[in-house]
């Protein structure tokens, strides 16, 4: 296995100690401990060993027991020197890849750099092995660890106080020293001491549990004896209550204080789980034993691990709630699907990540076609394939292996986008979300292509290699098949099933985009046949053009007929001969695909025509979008009597445009038939609204489904009052809580909604009784207040009325009782996930938005707190955000951003950025004439994607986000014009460059380190391009090594990577002490940028002129001024008075 | 002995004291009592008083009472003792016997010539004795039992007697009150918290029309949202899953509700408390070899103590 970092070959294994110190009153949130890597050289002259590591405070390194000098330096911190005025996001995009890829493990970068001391070189030949041990401790983390510590009295443990490791992709440097790859696997023994009311669960087997001397702490010793990547190490710390799985003894699972009944429940069927993967698999679960941790203030939903995974603990119910199970069974399966693929196989690099997200997508979507049946399974490809299509024609294309040739910014594989791909920690957040889902389609249709047996062949095959070299020592350079990679998955593939699978590959795998067809036909009575007509649009963004095989379902009235069509460069029309004449057989049944003979009333239809209906890709076997034309009869006989559901969902939505009592009626039946799936009759509710208000002239009777619901629901002796809920029959029950929200969408003639549609409404409500029901009602409760919500329409109001309680409307009046009753009751009977309190919230923002009561964000903000349940703040932050939009507010616009910076939950701050995208205050098009776009909000901006979210990746990526989405890539508008600005940066650099050199970095080094020395001086332009054989000084010579080892590792560019160097001459082998403090860290890296800027400064003026020609051109020198920049080795901030000595 | 049902009854009619004693029965009493009184204040006279003081003929009046009614009891014990149910002269002269009276001498005594004639008490209506609750039919005596005996007991004290209570109302009824009860109550309720505790409101100007309650941050908050209340666990025991969509019961709605006080203290109580549950299945599944549930290791090196 060819070692893909440069620096050192392997890591065998590891000790880490972690000792949790908590005080009682106010905890220390810290965490001190060691870590010890094992290093087996594969390069003769490792002399320098490079770590990943972020704010951790390192405080010594030593290296077979001799004391090594290092080298602390995070580009990411600060991504732009805050002397440059640079406020585009080009600029920023391409400066944090660079930042990312000079501390990228995959390159063979790190923050950490380790001087392996002089005293083992010699041993480099011999190629012994290299123990390194680094002393650490991390205080008050903002990343990689959580601290949930609630502020109440008591222990540590009643308070419920817990940590647990999070982060986004690889982040397992923000909480100790490691090689942060997804493809440097090594074995591990952790030790964790905590406190002795305090569980520490982590990966790997629990060997024993000690208690300390004084029998206070107690430490946990854990060992994994599979080689496993570093960002699959976890750790959760907490007074957990254990269970173990009744049916699993080797699982464990563990849930916060008082919450045992709910972990017992909801934990009841992971054994199924289990079981149907390890059948498909035919491979059992690679771990000896299987953790799962439920933890408040998730960073993410489920988060796995090797042998545990994470989850949120809001994902825990009773047996009383309906909505939630499915979901809960969701997430366990998604967590167990990652256990083989993402745990336990992992990657070989970020480019193979598709593959893994695929294939644990994939076994994710059998589980759920065994469990939820065929049409959930089938309605969820569906969804997911909307969403894609969807996100790809909106934002461009989403490409599954980027292979970078080069890096060149024209190689850029997908200019289109503001981010760039070469790094997970770059990617958009919803882009990433899209990735997985644009991956597991993807094996899908690979399945189609193969046939599912031999899909499940490749995996076996996969796993059964991975835990053969499991078993294996490091020595024998097996584990590399642990690791998966798009070749060699695409080998697997053809040796397996041997089918060439290429041509799919190339499509979707290794281009981006959808396809998007348009299709109409005709019928040509003389000659019996089917004219199709399948049109492409592949130039606008997110589209490609397709060639190849396209199913085409016909349904005439002697059966139903597969035919396939070859899409060709040219050919757009195809010929399809029909089955049947067009006589009409009345008496005759009509043959389905599914072999069903069923009676069609056939007066509807043409009376020319044999055909029913026509489906283009029924079995959506390419990621493709299609608008297909066929009369509305057509789509009613499809709705009604094609059993697909993937075609009743087609139909519906086609249904929508044909206004017509025949839709009316077709809808209305699909409504009442029981047999129908549940998801399709809820859709059917409406589009049944949408077409009943196309309609509201001429339609006649009751509104839309209001006799259905009273037939379906209602008592039979008195129709306007609904039975005791019993929710035992799920699909009456969704129904149930549906109907009413899509009835309020009905609008009469005036526009609003109909008295009756409200009054039944309220009703419901007021009837509501639930003492019957084993079921809590809570989940149809606040769908009710949805109703009640969507029936809102805007008030009349007369010029700048000030809404008081007396002008208020009598309806209004009434919903906001309801609303008032439902918010307060919520108060003393709390509803699960506080589920009520959030559709109130919901409701009370129509009703500011509509105008029936006074705009006011006073409310919401008190709801948005910390200490609420995490539904209701982002029910209330949603409303602020909204009112931050149509009010324009300024004020409360900073209030979020503050929140965005200071808030305890990471998801709360990413969920708040992600709402100000969706729903931003202003757009590109709107800045110029928004109040709220300003030089201030450019800047603070800036300053949260440039430093302020250095901790979260996540973060980062959805405050760039959001500066897209405001400013676009270029210069904000409401900034001074560039020519000034760049005045302004000279300026600028004179006034601090003065201050920021001299004194801080002398007063800073000089206090720390009496005696200190360091190797790097300042270079000059120059020595950039220093000769390696005449140099004599070595310690430019040592910094041009440095920066070169920073460069991203490309396979021309360094073909003796790493050089031996001999390393000067030292008094003390001892480095500067690095602090890892980000702030003091932050303003050294200030100083190695002042030459930067007369480099700059002749780009800015030459960029100005020739912006268009050399734009790629510049950006790669400035690139390559970052790399310079950002390395290390742009050490003149370590020179210190001392170094002329 | 004096039946006591009769003095108290008398005592409490002077004293004017409870009106429970139904009027009818009161007024038989007092005739008795009175006619009584006439014949001891005439036998006084018999025997050539002139005037007796009142309480010395109350005293008379209450031995003459005793006597007449133990002749009562214990004739009829002696006739019930032959399991007859009405008592027979022989009965009666035996009971005299019994108490030491000689027989003979009363037809004498009967008949002697300064005796005074008293008029007949007057007519009053025998006390209604009070009904038992009487639902359904009592039952005849089967041909085997002769008619003198003793009627059967209501039915319902000895065999199953459905009661029922005529519905409120029909369904419609019964639901719309419900409703409107927990509504009202509900409303009441959330209106009084608002009123003691801090609230917000959806206008400026107007505080009191939809008074909000005003949120509190909790410390641990997920335990609410996730737990389900009292209120739920508690019909969840009650509930059986079968439809029952007739009767309602509208007087147990309120009750439920108000009941209902969340408190997270009540709520700790139902749920195990922490740490409980895992011990307890620990071990009574002591054969499950569980990393997790082993017991702590003392530290390898011990201190001596």
């Amino acid at each position: 296995p060819p070692p893909s970092t440069a620096g050192f070959g392997c890591v065998d294994r590891r000790d880490m100690n972690r000792k949790k110190d908590k005080g009682f009153e106010s905890p220390r949130k810290s965490v001190i401990g060691y870590v010890e890597l094992t290093i087996f050289p594969t390069v003769v002259n490792l002399n320098r060993i490079k770590l990943n590591s972020k704010q951790c405070r390192i405080y010594r390194v030593r290296v077979n027991d001799l004391e090594a000098p290092f080298i602390y330096n995070d580009p990411t911190l600060e991504v732009c020197h805050h002397e440059s005025k640079q406020r585009n996001l080009n600029y920023f995009s391409s400066a944090y890849t660079a930042a990312v890829t000079a501390v990228d493990p995959d390159a063979g970068n790190g923050e950490l750099c380790i001087k392996v001391p002089s005293e083992l070189w010699k041993q480099g030949d011999e190629m012994k092995v290299l123990k390194v041990y680094i002393e650490f401790s991390l205080d008050q983390p903002k990343g990689g660890l959580h601290f949930v510590v609630p502020n109440v009295e008591g222990s540590m443990a009643e308070r419920g106080a817990h940590i647990f490791s999070f982060g986004n992709q690889n982040s397992t440097r923000f909480w100790f020293p490691c090689v942060d790859s997804y493809s440097e696997l090594c074995t591990w023994k952790l030790e964790f001491t905590v406190d002795a009311s305090m569980v520490a669960v982590s990966c790997g087997d629990l060997l024993e549990t000690v208690y300390t001397h004084d029998m206070r702490k107690k430490t946990f010793h854990y060992m994994l004896p599979i080689p496993t990547a570093a960002p699959n190490i976890s750790l959760a710390v907490g007074p957990f209550e254990i269970l173990v799985d009744p049916y699993m003894h080797e699982v464990t699972h563990f849930c916060l204080p008082q919450l045992l009944p709910l972990l017992k429940h909801s934990m009841s069927f992971l054994h199924e789980i289990f079981e149907f993967y390890e059948e498909i698999l035919t491979c059992r679960y690679p771990y000896a034993c299987f953790k799962t941790v439920f933890v408040d203030e998730a960073y993410m939903q489920v988060s796995a691990y090797a042998s545990m995974s994470i989850f949120s603990t809001n994902l825990l119910h009773s047996a009383m709630i309906i909505d939630q199970t499915p979901l809960t069974r969701r997430c366990l399966a998604q967590a167990l699907a990652q256990q083989f693929f993402g745990c336990f196989i992992s990657r070989m690099s970020w480019a193979d990540e598709w593959v893994l997200k695929g294939i644990s997508g994939y076994i994710y979507g059998l589980y759920l076609k065994k469990t939820f049946g065929v049409n959930e399974y089938r309605h969820w490809i569906k969804e997911e394939l909307d969403k894609i299509v969807e996100y790809e024609l909106k934002m461009g294309g989403v490409l599954l292996h980027p292979t970078f040739c080069g890096v060149k910014e024209k190689d850029n594989p997908t200019p289109h986008l503001h981010f760039s791909i070469k790094h997970p920690h770059t990617l958009s957040w919803e882009y990433y979300k899209m990735f997985q889902c644009k991956a597991h389609l993807v094996m899908r249709l690979i399945e189609n292509r193969i046939s599912m047996e031999f899909m499940l062949q490749v995996f076996n095959k996969l796993l059964s290699l991975a835990s053969t070299a499991s078993s294996q020592k490091y020595q024998s350079h097996m584990w590399s098949q642990m690791l998966v990679s798009t070749s060699s998955f695409l080998k697997s593939i053809s040796n397996v099933s041997g089918k060439d699978i290429g041509p799919l590959i190339k499509q979707w795998v290794d281009q981006s985009a959808v396809v998007k067809f348009y299709g109409s036909f005709a019928f040509n009575r003389k000659r019996n046949v089917l004219e199709l007509e399948i049109r492409q649009d592949y130039t606008s963004s997110g589209t490609q053009k397709y060639v190849g095989p396209i199913k085409v379902t016909v349904q005439e009235l002697d059966g139903s007929f597969n035919h396939t069509l070859q899409i060709e460069e040219n050919s757009l029309k195809h010929d399809i001969p029909c089955h049947s004449k067009s006589r009409r057989n009345k008496k005759k049944k009509i043959p389905l695909m599914n072999g069903e003979e069923v009676d069609m009333d056939l007066s509807a239809m043409d009376a020319d025509s044999p055909l029913l209906w026509i489906r283009i890709d029924p079995d959506m076997s390419i990621l493709r979008k299609v608008e297909f034309e066929q009369a509305d009869f057509m789509w009613q006989y499809q709705l009604r009597y094609e059993r697909d559901v993937v075609a009743q969902v087609e139909a519906i939505s086609a249904l929508e445009r044909y206004p017509t009592p025949a839709s009316r009626l077709a809808l209305t039946d699909i409504l009442e038939q029981e047999q129908c799936f549940y998801r399709v009759r809820i859709q059917a509710c409406f589009c049944l609204a949408k077409i009943a208000n196309a309609m509201v002239s001429t339609w006649t009777g009751p509104p839309a489904m209001k006799s259905l619901f009273t037939r379906m629901f209602c008592c039979k002796t008195c129709p306007n009052i609904v039975k005791t809920n019993n929710f035992i029959n799920f699909q009456s029950y969704f129904l149930q809580k549906t109907m009413p929200v899509a009835m309020a969408l009905l609008r009469d003639v005036q526009n609003l909604c109909p008295k009756e549609v409200l009054n039944f409404i309220l009703d419901l409500i007021k009837y509501n009784d639930n003492r019957k029901n084993k079921f809590s009602d809570n989940y149809y409760r606040a769908e009710l207040i949805d109703a009640l919500t969507n029936s809102l329409t805007p008030a009349i109001s007369i010029s700048n009325e000030v809404r008081t309680v007396d002008n208020l409307n009598a309806d209004v009046r009434l919903i906001l009782e309801e609303i008032t009753r439902f918010l307060n009751m919520e108060k003393l009977l709390p509803s699960y996930r506080n589920t009520i309190t959030v559709s109130c919230l919901r409701a009370v923002r129509m009703l500011q938005k509509n105008g029936h009561i006074p705009s006011d964000p006073g409310l919401f903000k008190s709801y948005a707190e910390y200490g609420h349940f995490v539904d209701v703040r982002v029910a209330a932050l949603e409303a602020v955000v909204d009112y931050t939009r149509v009010d324009r507010s300024s004020e409360d616009l900073q209030w979020l951003l503050d929140m965005v910076h200071n808030d305890p939950t990471h998801y709360i701050r990413h969920k708040i950025l992600s709402m100000l995208c969706k729903n931003p205050p202003f757009t590109k098009a709107e800045a110029a004439d928004s109040s709220l776009c300003n030089e201030a909000l450019v800047d603070q901006l800036w300053k949260l994607m440039n430093s302020g979210t250095s901790q979260d990746w996540r973060l980062r990526c959805d405050a760039v986000n959001l500066y897209y989405t405001l400013f676009g890539l270029m210069r904000p508008s409401c900034l001074p014009l560039p020519e000034l600005g760049l005045v302004l940066n000279l300026k600028e650099k004179k006034a601090v460059l003065n201050p920021t050199i001299k004194p801080e970095s002398g007063s800073f080094y000089g206090a720390r380190d009496t005696n200190p020395l360091t190797l790097f001086q300042y270079p000059t332009q120059d020595e950039e391009d220093i000769d390696m054989d005449t140099v004599h000084d070595s310690q430019a010579f040592i910094y041009h090594q440095l920066n070169m080892l920073e460069r991203p590792s490309t396979p021309g560019e360094s073909p003796a990577h790493p050089v031996l160097l001999p390393m000067p001459a030292m008094p003390l082998p001892m480095f500067s002490k690095e602090s890892s403090g980000s702030s003091k860290h932050g303003e050294h890296q200030h100083h190695h940028h002042h030459h930067e800027h007369k480099k700059k400064k002749k780009k800015h003026k030459h960029k100005h002129k020739h912006k268009h020609k050399h734009e790629s051109k510049d950006k790669e020198k400035e690139r390559d001024a970052r790399g310079f920049s950002n390395s290390p080795a742009s050490g003149h901030s370590l020179r210190s008075p001392s170094l002329s000595d | 002995m004096a039946d006591p049902a009769v003095v108290s009854g008398s005592l409490n009619s002077r004293s004017g004291g409870s009106k429970a004693v139904a009027g009818p029965a009161e007024n038989y009493v007092l005739a008795r009592r009175r006619t009584l009184q006439v014949v001891v204040s005439s036998l006084l006279t018999e025997n050539g008083y002139e005037s007796a003081e009142k309480a010395a003929v109350e005293s008379l009046t209450e031995m003459m009472q005793s006597y007449i009614t133990e002749i009562g009891r214990c004739a009829k014990a002696y006739c019930e003792h032959t399991a007859r149910i009405t008592p027979t002269l022989p009965d009666v002269v035996v009971t005299l016997i019994e108490m030491g009276f000689n027989v003979d001498t009363l037809p004498v005594y009967a008949k002697r010539s300064q005796r005074m004639v008293i008029t007949a008490p007057p007519i009053t209506n025998a006390p209604v004795v009070a009904k038992a609750l009487s639902t359904g039919q009592k039952r005849s005596h089967p041909s085997h039992i002769p008619s003198y005996f003793p009627e059967f007991p209501d039915p319902h004290t000895y065999i199953k007697t459905p009661t029922f209570r005529e519905p409120v109302s029909e369904y419609q009824v019964v639901r719309e009150k419900a409703a409107s009860q927990r509504r009202d109550v509900e409303r009441a309720l959330t209106r009084f918290m608002a009123k003691t505790g801090e609230t917000q409101s959806l206008f400026k100007d107007d505080l009191t029309t939809f008074p909000l309650i005003a949120p509190r941050p909790s410390t641990i908050p997920y335990l609410s949202a996730l737990l389900p209340s009292e209120l739920e666990l508690q019909a969840l025991e009650e509930t059986d899953s079968s439809e029952q969509d007739d009767q309602t019961d509208s007087e147990n709605n309120p009750n439920n509700i108000v009941s209902d006080d969340p408190g997270a203290d009540k709520e700790n109580s139902v749920l195990p408390s922490g740490g409980v549950v895992p011990t307890v299945k620990s071990s009574e599944e002591n054969v499950i070899d569980n990393p997790y549930l082993r017991p702590v290791k003392k530290p390898k090196v011990r201190r001596k103590k």
